[in-house]
């Protein structure tokens, strides 16, 4: 199905890319070389600048709006290195957004994904699977995690996101972070089932409407709890706070929003968290686009990683705000799987190309995509959380 | 559009997927580093030379244009196409075939990104000197075929001086090879320089042999502010003079700094008349050496001040604004036209005053910087297209520069290439005889005019 657009204010990512008041792209052609998808398929039609010129395009009644365009939005990661780039200023991750929540409004989201929303709408949760069973990853622990004790109020609560919660892999990093929560003596709880999706998925597909009801949600329960600090492992979910909850909530959130290498940081710096000498090990950083290029934080893990005795850092050669993305950005492994993989593998090369043994990272999106990708190219390479390399630190 | 016959004979050669006839991936292949633009007929993605021979071969029977591109950074649209046919493009062919230590000698495919060789053989403490700033999203071929320069040309030459061996298919298809390791080389005509800066009019190139030197150790950047560019001017040749040929040595005049600082606030001087941006290299004692020297003759010679960078982050910091001028124009004005004229370096004080001649006379604004050490600069046209009575204006001001560059003793081009934007003004720089000359090459190598047709000359 096409859809023919008569006037640019039908779509709204048109009606950026002519705005006369925002930069306007020049072709320059630098994004092609950050690209991760460009870089994988060497395709114009991939490449930001393509995106650009396809909606200015669309804006002068040159083409209409169909499947393939629809795939060339939906085939990003949304990673942001387009934007951090161009020497122009072109509001690229506004502009593809916006395309996104066009293509919604205008049904061309990929079934794929329109599938991921109902599931989410249903079960508040990525996975399809009962939202009760947000607890599971305690169920295999020595000792039950104080998080779980019932209470009314924490000084911090801890949002895990759904990746932790749902997918049996990514265990590990709830509950590290419990256990670290737990050493450093800090008072905090989990919601539990009363944790929904954080919207992101949604948001990034073009569903805004749907969103806003987990996000109303998501605030209710955890105002309720009164903590001072929320903590997040998940850098989609502080990028989702920080951006979108406080402009639903229309008023300043009356408690602060930390990443968890952030609060470790602290923790460090504040003596608390004392590590021991782990065996000599060259570690990589991975700056995730959401906690890096979008957050902008890019200090605290790597303070963390080199308060570790033992850990030698070394940078890869797209690192802090020129991080190349995992491939697990923007949805597009639900969409393209072998681009995803495709992506992850050429972040894989960067870190064997440093000659690191593990890579860390601060996503548990992040830290699923290059494990997969060390996997399936047979690499004998470690990818962990900052937090888990922190925990061993203090179990050696 | 191509008939189907031909479109099915064309996915036979590279595989159904790599032939693209959708409406979206024409326009994406329809421009290039420039504000033109215009549909190909379809884009064809190549694996190998094998493939790209058959395509030939098929579109010169069939007498269908071919435009050769690359990542398309261009500034001459000398890969958009003028009038439809097919846009052969040769990124999939990018491997780096081999790195010949002991020659100190590099093979690749043509569709390799030039950053991506570099870093390759600077592992091992080789260099690739060329670097047009478009280094991050150019392939070597495209260089080869634009025979593209950057700042660090001046002391190391552009990036024909580096092109050893080529592997070109011809307009019939047939595949030449041409050149080879040895320095030395007067056997036969120099083809290798021929197809060197033919911008796809003469061949498809798909290999290349390049000539590595060894990475320089250590480099010194510094920035020296002129309130006169006159000053600046005579400093530059005062440096030449000593004997030290610094690795760059960029200008930017006061429309630069202007456009910068109204953008970035960096605390640039707008009134100084010209910034330049020296660096010096070599082993770390020479290019610290060097450094005082420069330092010390453009003092003397009326810079007002000479910031030298004692770290890599202070250097960054010294390019930042050299590095920030493209992107303060896009927030000028919606499109640039950037020109490349390169004048002998004595006249650059002059050229420059008359470019502002030009700015005033055609109500235009013009931004100048470029490399002060070889005479090439590049005024940038700062205008909204959408505007046909200001398009006049821009067209009428391009000649007067064009016409200024010739008339102090330049060149058109100094790195873009004649592409489509320069045709009209070729002759009144080369000459009848030469065009003549240049025809008759081409022609013999493309009988039926296939490969980039319209660019150039007719």
């Amino acid at each position: 199905m096409n859809v023919k657009i008569t006037s640019p204010s039908e779509f709204q990512s048109a009606e950026i890319v002519t705005d006369r008041q925002n930069p306007a792209c020049i072709r320059c052609g630098l994004c092609l070389a950050t690209c991760p998808v460009y870089r994988t398929t060497l395709r114009e039609t991939d490449s930001p600048r393509g995106k650009i010129a396809l909606l200015n395009a669309v804006a002068d009644d040159r083409l209409e709006v169909g499947q393939e365009f629809s795939e060339r939005y939906y085939g990003c990661l949304l990673c942001g290195a387009c934007a951090t780039i161009c020497p122009s200023g072109v509001p690229l991750e506004e502009i593809i957004q916006a395309a996104r929540d066009d293509m919604s409004l205008h049904k061309l989201e990929p079934e794929r994904l329109a599938q991921l929303g109902r599931i989410i709408a249903e079960h508040h949760n990525i996975s399809g699977e009962d939202n009760a069973h947000r607890l599971l990853w305690t169920a295999n622990m020595e000792d039950e995690p104080m998080a779980l004790k019932p209470r009314e109020t924490a000084d911090v609560v801890y949002f895990v996101g759904c990746v932790g919660s749902f997918f049996p892999r990514s265990y590990r990093l709830p509950q590290t972070m419990v256990q670290l929560l737990e050493k450093a003596d800090i008072d905090h709880a989990v919601l539990g089932g009363e944790e929904w999706c954080c919207g992101y998925p949604l948001l990034i597909n073009g569903e805004l409407d749907q969103a806003s009801e987990l996000i109303q949600h998501n605030l209710e329960a955890i105002k309720s709890m009164n903590p001072e600090k929320v903590v997040f492992t998940c850098p989609s979910c502080l990028h989702i706070w920080n951006h979108v909850y406080r402009s639903v909530a229309g008023e300043e959130l009356p408690f602060e929003l930390l990443h968890a290498t952030q609060l470790l940081a602290d923790l460090v710096d504040a003596g608390k968290l004392r590590f021991r000498e782990l065996p000599a090990q060259r570690v990589t950083y991975h700056d995730p686009c959401d906690l890096g290029r979008k957050e902008k934080i890019f200090d605290a893990p790597r303070r963390v990683l080199q308060a570790i005795p033992g850990v030698e850092l070394v940078e890869m050669r797209d690192n802090r705000a020129n991080s190349h993305c995992c491939g697990g950005g923007g949805n597009l492994e639900t969409f393209n799987a072998e681009l995803s993989y495709a992506i992850s593998d050429l972040r894989l090369g960067q870190a064997q190309e440093v000659e690191a043994k593990v890579i860390a990272s601060a996503c548990q999106q992040c830290e699923r995509t290059l494990t997969e990708a060390a996997r399936r190219n047979r690499v004998r390479i470690r990818v962990l959380d900052v937090a888990e390399l922190a925990l061993q630190a203090l179990e050696e | 559009m191509l008939s189907e016959s031909i479109q099915s004979e064309l996915g036979e050669i590279v595989g159904n997927e790599h032939l693209l006839t959708s409406p979206e991936a024409l326009i994406c292949y329809s421009y290039d580093g420039t504000f033109h633009e215009s549909l190909p007929e379809a884009v064809i993605l190549p694996a190998d030379t094998a493939e790209i021979a058959q395509v030939l071969e098929l579109c010169n029977r069939q007498r269908i244009p071919v435009i050769p591109r690359g990542m398309a950074s261009g500034l001459a649209a000398a890969t958009v196409p003028v009038d439809g046919g097919l846009i052969l493009n040769t990124v999939r062919l990018n491997r780096l075939l081999e790195i010949d230590k002991a020659n100190m000698m590099a093979t690749v495919q043509a569709g390799i990104i030039t950053s991506d060789l570099q870093l390759e053989v600077e592992k091992l403490g080789l260099f690739y000197p060329p670097d047009p700033s478009s280094v991050r999203h150019s392939t070597i071929g495209g260089n080869i075929a634009c025979n593209a320069g950057g700042p660090r040309c001046l002391k190391y030459g552009i990036t024909g001086d580096y092109v050893m061996a080529l592997e070109v298919v011809l307009a019939d298809g047939r595949i030449l090879r041409t050149g080879g390791k040895a320095i030395k080389n007067v056997t036969g005509y120099d083809l290798v320089s021929l197809f060197t800066g033919s911008e796809g009019t003469l061949g498809v190139i798909t290999e290349a042999t390049l000539k590595l030197i060894a990475l320089p150790e250590a480099k010194r950047t510094a920035q020296a502010i002129f309130p006169r560019l006159e000053d600046a001017s005579k400093s530059v040749n005062a440096v030449l003079w000593g004997g030290i040929v610094p690795a760059t040595l960029e200008l930017m005049d006061e429309t630069a700094i202007n456009a910068v600082e109204d953008y970035m606030q960096l605390g640039l001087p707008r009134d100084a008349e010209a910034i330049l941006i020296i660096e010096t290299d070599g082993d770390p004692a020479d290019a610290a050496r060097d450094m005082d020297v420069v330092a010390r003759i453009c003092s003397e010679g009326g810079a007002s001040e000479v910031r030298i960078a004692k770290t890599p982050a202070e250097s960054d910091e010294l390019w930042r604004a050299r590095r920030s001028i493209s992107g303060s124009l896009g927030r000028k004005r919606p499109n640039k036209l950037g020109e490349d004229i390169s004048v002998p370096r004595s006249a650059i004080p002059d050229t420059i005053r008359g470019i502002k001649e030009i700015s005033q006379n055609r109500n235009l604004p013009i931004v100048i910087f470029g490399h002060a050490g070889d005479g090439n600069l590049h005024p940038n046209i700062l205008f909204d297209k959408n505007d046909p009575e200001e398009w006049q204006r821009v067209q009428a001001a391009v000649a007067d520069l064009f016409g200024l560059a010739v008339a102090v003793g330049g060149t058109l081009s100094g790195e873009h290439g004649v592409g489509t934007l320069k045709k009209p003004f070729l002759e009144s720089d080369v000459g009848p005889v030469a065009i003549d000359v240049m025809r008759s090459v081409r022609h013999a190598l493309d009988p039926h005019g296939i490969l980039n047709p319209g660019k150039i000359f007719d």
